[in-house]
């Protein structure tokens, strides 16, 4: 009997001594870290890259070379932006950096008065240092410090001449572009047109869209049914280069078109690797990203003032579908 | 020692310390668990505030473009003065993740108060659109306010998010080990009151025990307690009781002993008294008749006679005296010889008795009438029966301190049963008597008399004799010689 009872009890210690230590380490362990407050006004240096397309490929990579070189810059940056070209909420976010007195904006060049008269006038106000990147505005307009980016008009000759290399010197081109062509775009057809213009065979049609998908598939619908000789598409915008060939492709045969765009678009990539594009003119975005940060940094502690208005420019090179070409 | 109630005291206050010990840990958990929400909390209102404090500075710049009297006036300047002091406080809540957005949010307020102020002096100075623009600015900003706080406090929902479960978690888990600190303290407490409870009551047991023992006459068990506290005091007071109590009932027991034999040897007494008694008349009548017949006879001439008269006469009366007094081995020889020359005069040439007496040793104090009633069983055994009769033989010698003291004859002898019941006590010989004496009263009163037994001893041959020895020692002890004179 008594044996039992201080058995029973010693039992019922140790089960509760168990149970005790399990829990007192779960409820005592200490918490996570909270992250350390600053409390000194350390001011790092703030950038901010500001894009209009958010979470697309192409600038995705923008922003991870950026961020890449503000780390090894040991700034802080971060990428902000609107999604789907929501212009109003990238002019929002624009004047929302300039009014929070960061060190300095990239942004995605928008050839627009808005956009224009911010940078030219309240980030001048504030002393904010603008550099666009990939899409450039010319510096009469906006008082960006300088542009990092492809040069556009370079691009546009070089897909110029592959179309040249690729369908001969006589055709039909039609050149798909936006109703109000934005300064980059300018640039790339200009590019074009300087190309072609030397072939007097190759005819040139050149029309303006706006941009929702319902309207780039009818105004290239038009297009084939005013030319339908036409050989040949380019797509100065990368976006629209999409539903147009969803429109090529629903009335006939994709593959005999020479289709060209750039690679900035959404699709651009996929649409290559299905054969359904003959080539892309491909950019460095990840060095765009880098250099801009870079050149940016350069100007704010002073190393190189000014930067060169023109630009610094970066690679472009011509990429071609490897698909069933003959 | 540790007393009953010391142990107590030590059991519950280690128990109470126990118990505070959780429950200080516990509160201070809780405190600091408390202490952390707390400043979360106030993160969060802080940027409420902000929020407040910036669309309140709108509504009174507002008032006052609308109205630029002294009192909007104040009000503005008194609201700019506060988002400036939460300006301040929200610069404590920078932290390594919201760095960047908070110091985006600080320089967004430092806008708000420019452009505020900006708007005022356009005021001021009349410029009526400088003025609306700026307050359109001020708006925005103030709406951009809004929203950044918005942004950031979905920031530190998000940052502070695992840290809050892990509060929650915790303050679950807090109430488990509430839950097993309770049954294991409980646990702990019955078995420390168990174990408490036995040591107290298992010298009790032991102590409860050993008086039952006592209380069964069981005096020689000792009481062994094993404990250090009061029980282990009483037990051994107890021990020394029961000791005690042993040592009476001994004491007792001897005394019984000793009472008993007294009894033996009064009884022994009162019986020869009243034999002596009985016969009381006749020999002081005899012993008269005796010495008158003795006269008569040596008036006669009969000289023989008359001696032998003398003889029987003072045997009668050493018997009537010497029962119950100590007399010399003397007196006890005289009378002897006295006997013989009775016993001579019957059988005359069929006694032979020959004495062999060492004279040193009659000064030895013997009991009264010893030898006389074994010489006595020597003639009616020895001489009586035999026609031819026989030789009786006293010797009287030293052995050391001892006196041996042999009587011979040649009877037919005993046997060696006989000799057995003999001493024992069994066979009753007084029969036939005359001094009324019979050898188990001598024994026994030699016994009484120097407090040794097997004084006596028989040895006998069938047909050639038997012979009585009795060794007593010179000296006999003091204590034994009081006992039989106060009997």
């Amino acid at each position: 009997m008594r044996k039992t009872i201080v058995l029973l009890l010693g039992a019922l210690i140790i089960i509760f001594s168990y149970l005790t230590i399990v829990s007192a380490t779960k409820a005592f362990r200490s918490s996570s870290e909270l992250p350390a407050s600053l409390s000194e006004m350390e001011d790092s240096i703030r950038l901010v890259l500001i894009t209009q397309e958010l979470d697309t490929p192409f600038w995705n990579k923008v922003g991870q070379g950026a961020k890449q070189q503000a780390k090894l810059e040991n700034v802080e940056l971060e990428v902000w932006g609107s999604y789907g070209n929501n212009e109003d909420d990238f002019l929002k976010k624009m004047e929302i950096a300039i009014h929070s007195k960061v060190d300095g904006i990239i942004v995605q060049g928008l050839d627009t008065d808005e956009f224009k008269e911010l940078t030219k006038i309240k980030a001048a106000f504030y002393g904010i240092p603008v550099i666009t990147v990939a899409n450039d505005v010319p510096v009469e307009e906006s008082l960006r410090k300088t542009y990092v980016g492809s040069d556009q008009f370079g691009a546009g000759k070089m897909v110029a001449y592959e179309l040249i290399k690729e369908m001969g010197t006589s055709g039909e081109v039609i050149v798909l572009r936006d109703e109000v062509q934005a300064y980059y775009q300018k640039e790339r057809l200009a590019g074009i047109q300087d190309v072609l213009e030397n072939y007097p065979e190759i005819d040139i049609i050149i029309r303006g869209t706006e941009d929702t998908n319902e309207q780039v598939i009818s105004t290239t619908q038009q297009l084939m049914n005013d030319a339908p000789r036409a050989t040949a598409f380019i797509a100065i915008n990368a976006n629209y280069a999409g539903p147009m060939i969803q429109e090529i492709g629903r009335r006939t045969q994709v593959e005999p078109y020479h289709i060209y765009t750039f690679d900035d678009g959404v699709e651009s990539t996929t649409l290559l690797e299905q054969g359904k594009l003959d080539g892309i003119l491909e950019q460095k975005p990840e060095q765009m990203g880098q250099e801009s940060v870079k050149w940016l940094m350069e100007w704010i502690s002073g190393e190189t003032v000014p930067l060169n208005s023109g630009g610094y420019l970066t690679e472009t090179k011509m990429l071609v579908s490897d698909g069933d070409k003959p | 020692m540790t007393t009953i109630q010391r142990k107590i005291w030590l059991l519950v206050s280690v128990m109470l310390l126990i118990m505070g010990i959780i429950w200080m840990t516990l509160t201070y958990y809780n405190q600091q668990t408390q202490e952390q929400t707390n400043s979360i909390l106030q993160r969060y209102l802080r940027l409420n505030e902000v929020t407040i404090a910036s669309q309140k500075m709108i509504t009174d710049l507002n008032n006052y473009l609308l109205d630029p009297t002294e009192i909007h006036k104040v009000q503005i300047e008194k609201s700019i003065k506060t988002i400036e002091e939460v300006q301040q406080d929200v610069v404590k809540l920078r932290n390594e993740e919201n760095a960047f957005s908070v110091t985006n949010y600080i320089h967004l307020i430092d806008s708000l108060v420019e452009t505020a102020n900006r708007s005022i002096l356009f005021s001021e100075e009349q410029e009526l659109e400088g003025s609306t623009n700026e307050f359109n600015e001020a708006n925005r900003i103030s709406m951009y306010i809004s929203e950044m706080t918005l942004t950031i406090l979905e920031r530190e929902l998000k940052t502070y998010n695992l840290f809050y479960r892990e509060i929650i978690d915790q303050s679950e888990e807090l109430k488990k080990l509430g839950i097993w600190i309770l049954l294991l303290v409980t646990a702990v407490l019955l078995l420390a009151t168990y174990w408490f409870s036995l040591s107290i009551t298992k010298p009790v047991h032991q102590l409860t025990k050993a008086a039952n023992e006592l209380a069964h006459g069981r005096f020689n068990q000792k009481i062994k307690v094993e404990s250090n506290d009061e029980i282990a005091f009483l037990a051994q007071t107890f021990d020394t009781m029961r000791i005690n109590i042993n040592d009476l009932i001994l004491e007792i027991q001897q005394k019984a002993q000793l009472e008993h034999e007294l009894q033996q040897s009064k009884l022994l007494l009162k019986e020869s008294q009243l034999k002596s008694l009985q016969s009381q008349i006749n020999p002081h009548f005899l012993f008269n008749t005796l010495n008158t017949l003795s006269k008569k006879a040596y008036l006669d001439g009969a000289e023989e006679t008359s001696d032998l008269l003398v003889s029987v006469a003072g045997l009668l009366r050493y018997n009537l005296k010497r029962i119950d007094r100590p007399v010399t081995l003397y007196e006890e020889v005289l009378v002897l010889y006295q006997y013989m020359e009775i016993q001579r005069a019957r059988f005359a040439d069929r006694l032979h008795f020959e004495a062999n007496i060492d004279e040193s040793c009659l000064h030895v104090n013997i009991p009264g009438l010893t030898l006389q009633p074994i010489i006595e069983n020597a003639v009616i055994h020895a001489i009586e029966p035999e026609e031819d009769g026989g030789t009786i033989s006293v010797r009287i010698s030293r052995d050391g301190s001892w006196i041996i003291m042999e009587i011979e004859d040649s009877g037919k002898g005993i046997s060696q049963e006989n000799i057995e019941l003999l001493l024992s006590g069994h066979l009753d010989t007084n029969v036939g008597h005359s001094t009324g004496i019979g050898f188990q009263n001598v024994v026994k009163r030699l016994q009484l008399f120097y407090g040794v037994e097997n004084l006596v001893s028989i040895e006998s041959e069938e047909g050639i004799g038997t012979k009585v020895i009795i060794q007593i020692p010179e000296t006999r002890e003091e204590v034994n010689d009081e006992t039989i004179n106060r009997g």
